[in-house]
C-alpha cells in the first residue's frame, strides 16, 4: 500500500463535482497577471485557468501562482495554450493583445487586436458556451463589440471593462482634493475608455451633496478650482504611468477583480462598463460605450438611464461616431 | 469665494494628522517588491504603504498605478520617494532591493554585490524607523539577514529573513497535491538555508496528526520506492525552474511575505519557518542566520520552537551553517 492509501480512504462513490466558480484569464502579460493575483487575493474563484501562446512564460506564471497555494483559497490553478483548459468557466477575462506604446492612443491598436480576437473568441465560446466575457484589451469599446460579434453571445454576456478604471482614477483624485476615501467620493465617467471619456459633473457628489450645486462652474473653463483638470488627469493617467514604468497593471487588475466580484457574488452592483448603447442618448450606431450598468451572475442585466446635459449627450454621440468610423472598416 | 471643500465639509478637529499605526515600507520596486506590495495591500494589512527605490521614474509609475486603484483598497495612503524620509515610522520594512539570480545562477553568487547595496539602505531605514521590524527578502537571504542585523544595530529578534517560509509553502503545495488535499492541511517544515541545502524535516510531516514517516519509514531516503525525496528536490529546483520559464519569480514570494507581515502586524503568535540567529542551537557555534520555526508577533521573533530533529537532520543544519559562515567570514565592510 502506498503512503497515500495508508493515510487516506476515499469514500465518495460518485464522480467529483467540477468547479462551480471558474475564472479564466486569457493573456499572461502584466494586465492578465495583475487581474489573476487580484482575483486570487479576493477569493473569487475555486478554479483559475490561464491561457496564452507563449508556453514557457505561461507555465512559469502558473507555477509561481501554484507555489503560493498555501496562502490562497483557490485550490486549482491550471494553464495551457490549449483552450480545453478553460472549459466551464463562469467568467473569462480577455487581456490578450498588443498594448499601447508610449504616446500611442488605444485606437491605434485595433486591427492587430481584432486579428488576435478572431482566434481567441471562438475558442473561448467552444469550451464555455455559457460564460460571461469580460473584455479588457484595448481599444476596449471596439474590442467588446468585436467579441460580441465573434462570439454570437447575447449582449448581456459581453462586457467591456470600460470606464470602471477611469471612474476609479477620478474618484481617487477627487478623494485627494477633498481628503476623503475614494469610496465616499461619487463621480461617474462614461463613454469611451480613452481620450474622449465624459465626466458627468452633474452627478458628482459626496453624501448626496451635489458638488456642481456648490460650484456651478465645476468642469467648465471658468472654474477657479479647475475641476476640469481632474478629468484631464484621468485621461492622461494611463499615458503618464506608461511613460514612467512602461505599462499599467495594478489599477486595471484591481478594477477587473472588482467587476468579477460583482458578477460572481451576484451583487447587482452598478458599475460604469462598456455595453451596447445603440438607441440610448441619441446614439444610432451599433457601438459599445460605458454607462452605469447592473452586474450580477447573469451578467449585465440592466442599465441606468442617466439624465445627461445636451453637451454630455453630444460628447457620447461624437464618441459613438468615432468608434463606428473605426468599426465599419474592420474585417471580422 | 469659498471652495467646494469649504462649503461641503466642516472640520471638527484640526490638529496635526495622526501618524500611521500599521505602516509598511517596501524597499525595491522590482517584481518581488511589487508582488509584496500588492499582496499586502489586497490583504488589507496596512494603513500606509511607502515604496523606495533608486529608479525614480519606475518608482513614481508604480506608486501612481497603485494609487489609481485606491478605490478598491483599504490603504488610504500610498507614498513613494527615493529619499528615505518617506519611510518614517514604519512598523515593518520589507527589503527586496538588490540584484537577482540570472538563469542558472545560485543565490550565493549574489552576495558581495548585495552587501554593497545594503550598506546604503539599512542605515537609512533604521534612521527613520528605529523601532521597526525588518523582513529581508533579497538573496542570499540568510547571509543578507545576517548583514542587515550587523548594519542595523537592531536587536536580533527584530531582523527576520523570509527564509524557508516560501520553501515550506512550495513543499506543502507539492506534497498536498500528491495527496489530493489543500496545502494548509499538510504539515511539513523545511528549515535551514533558503537554497540548495535546505533541510526537509521528514520526521515532522503529517496530515491530521498522522505522521507520514511512521506510515513509510523510508520517506525522504534514497531507499524509498515512492521517491518522496524527489518532492524536496523539486522545491530546491522550483525557483530555478520558474526563472527559466518566466525570467523571475514574484507571486509566491509576495504572498509569503504578506503571510509573515500578517503575523507580525496582528500580533498573532503564529509559527513560521523564517531566518533567525541560530548561534548556540543544534550545535551551531557561528553567528549565522538560518530558518527555524519561529513564533512571530508584533515584537518580532518572540521565540524559537525546539523541533525534535533526527541526527541526520541536525547534521544537515550544521552543514548549512558551515556553508553560510564560509561566505560570511569573507565579506568586506560588515
Amino acid at each position: 500500500m502506498s503512503t497515500k492509501e495508508k493515510l487516506i480512504g476515499h469514500v465518495m462513490k460518485e464522480e467529483p463535482v467540477g468547479s462551480r466558480c471558474k475564472v479564466t484569464v486569457v493573456g499572461v502579460g502584466m494586465v492578465g497577471m495583475a487581474s489573476a493575483i487580484s482575483v486570487l487575493l479576493k477569493d473569487l474563484c475555486d478554479e483559475l485557468a490561464l491561457v496564452d501562446v507563449m508556453e514557457d512564460k505561461l507555465k512559469g506564471e502558473a507555477m509561481d501562482l501554484q507555489h503560493g497555494s498555501l496562502f490562497l483559497k483557490t485550490h486549482k490553478i491550471v494553464a495551457d495554450k490549449d483552450y480545453s483548459v478553460t472549459a466551464n468557466s463562469k467568467v473569462v477575462v480577455v487581456t490578450a493583445g498588443a498594448r499601447q506604446q508610449e504616446g500611442e492612443s488605444r485606437l491605434n491598436l485595433v486591427q492587430r487586436n481584432v486579428n488576435i480576437f478572431k482566434f481567441i473568441i471562438p475558442n473561448i465560446v467552444k469550451y464555455s458556451p455559457n460564460c460571461i466575457l469580460l473584455v479588457v484589451s484595448n481599444p476596449v469599446d471596439i474590442l467588446t463589440y468585436v467579441a460580441w460579434k465573434l462570439s454570437g453571445f447575447p449582449r448581456h454576456r459581453v462586457i467591456g471593462s470600460g470606464t470602471n478604471l477611469d471612474s476609479a482614477r477620478f474618484r481617487h483624485i477627487m478623494g485627494e482634493k477633498l481628503h476623503l476615501h475614494p469610496s465616499s467620493c461619487h463621480g461617474w465617467i462614461i463613454g469611451e475608455h480613452g481620450d474622449s471619456s465624459v465626466p458627468v459633473w452633474s452627478g458628482v457628489n459626496v453624501a448626496g451633496v451635489s458638488l456642481q450645486g456648490l460650484n456651478p462652474q465645476m468642469g467648465a473653463e471658468g472654474d477657479s478650482e479647475n475641476w476640469k483638470a481632474v478629468h484631464k488627469m484621468v485621461v492622461d493617467g494611463a499615458y503618464e504611468v506608461i511613460k514612467l514604468k512602461g505599462y499599467t497593471s495594478w489599477a486595471i487588475g484591481m478594477s477587473v477583480a472588482d467587476l468579477v466580484e460583482s458578477i460572481m457574488k451576484n451583487l447587482h452592483k452598478v458599475h460604469p462598463v462598456s455595453t451596447l448603447v445603440q438607441g440610448m442618448h441619441g446614439v444610432k450606431d451599433e457601438v459599445f460605450l460605458s454607462i452605469p450598468c447592473v452586474l450580477g451572475n447573469s451578467g449585465l442585466t440592466d442599465v441606468i438611464h442617466m439624465t445627461l446635459k445636451p453637451d454630455e449627450e453630444k460628447q457620447l454621440v461624437n464618441s459613438a461616431e468615432t468608434l463606428w468610423g473605426v468599426q465599419k472598416e474592420l474585417t471580422l | 469665494m469659498a471652495s467646494i471643500l469649504q462649503k461641503l465639509i466642516t472640520p471638527l478637529f484640526s490638529g496635526p494628522p495622526e501618524p500611521p499605526r500599521n505602516k509598511v515600507t517596501v524597499v525595491g520596486v522590482g517584481q518581488v517588491g511589487m508582488a509584496c506590495a500588492i499582496s499586502i495591500l489586497l490583504r488589507e494589512l496596512t494603513d500606509e504603504l511607502a515604496l523606495v527605490d533608486v529608479m525614480e521614474d519606475k518608482l513614481k509609475g508604480e506608486m501612481m498605478d497603485l494609487q489609481h486603484g485606491s478605490l478598491f483598497l483599504k490603504t488610504p495612503k500610498i507614498v513613494a520617494d527615493k529619499d528615505y524620509s518617506v519611510t518614517a515610522n514604519s512598523r515593518i520594512v520589507v527589503v527586496t532591493a538588490g540584484v537577482r539570480q540570472q538563469e542558472g545562477e545560485s543565490r550565493l553568487n549574489l552576495v558581495q554585490r548585495n552587501v554593497n547595496i545594503f550598506k546604503h539602505i539599512i542605515p537609512q531605514i533604521v534612521r527613520y524607523s528605529p523601532d521597526c521590524i525588518i523582513i529581508v527578502v533579497s538573496n542570499p537571504v540568510d547571509v543578507l539577514t545576517y548583514v542587515t542585523w550587523k548594519l542595523s544595530g537592531l536587536p536580533q529578534h527584530r531582523v527576520i529573513g523570509s527564509g524557508t517560509n516560501l520553501d515550506s509553502a512550495r513543499f506543502r503545495f507539492l506534497m498536498a497535491d500528491k495527496l489530493g488535499i489543500h496545502p494548509s492541511s499538510f504539515n511539513g517544515w523545511i528549515l535551514g538555508e533558503h537554497g540548495d541545502t535546505s533541510v526537509p524535516v521528514w520526521s515532522g510531516t503529517n496530515v491530521a496528526g498522522v505522521n507520514l514517516q511512521t506510515l513509510n519509514p523510508d520517506i525522504g531516503t534514497d531507499n524509498d520506492d515512492e521517491n518522496w525525496k524527489e518532492t524536496h528536490q523539486m522545491v530546491v529546483n522550483s525557483a530555478y525552474e520558474v526563472i527559466r520559464l518566466k525570467g523571475y519569480t514574484n507571486w509566491a514570494i509576495g504572498l509569503s511575505v504578506a503571510d509573515l507581515t500578517e503575523s507580525l502586524m496582528k500580533n498573532m503568535n503564529r509559527i513560521h519557518p523564517v531566518s533567525t540567529m541560530v548561534q548556540g542551537m543544534y550545535g551551531i557555534s557561528d553567528e549565522v542566520y538560518l530558518s527555524l520555526p519561529c513564533v512571530l508577533n508584533s515584537g518580532g521573533v518572540a521565540s524559537v520552537v525546539n523541533m525534535t530533529l533526527t541526527e541526520d537532520e541536525v547534521a544537515q543544519l550544521q552543514a548549512s551553517a558551515n556553508t553560510l559562515w564560509d561566505i560570511q567570514k569573507d565579506l568586506r565592510d560588515v
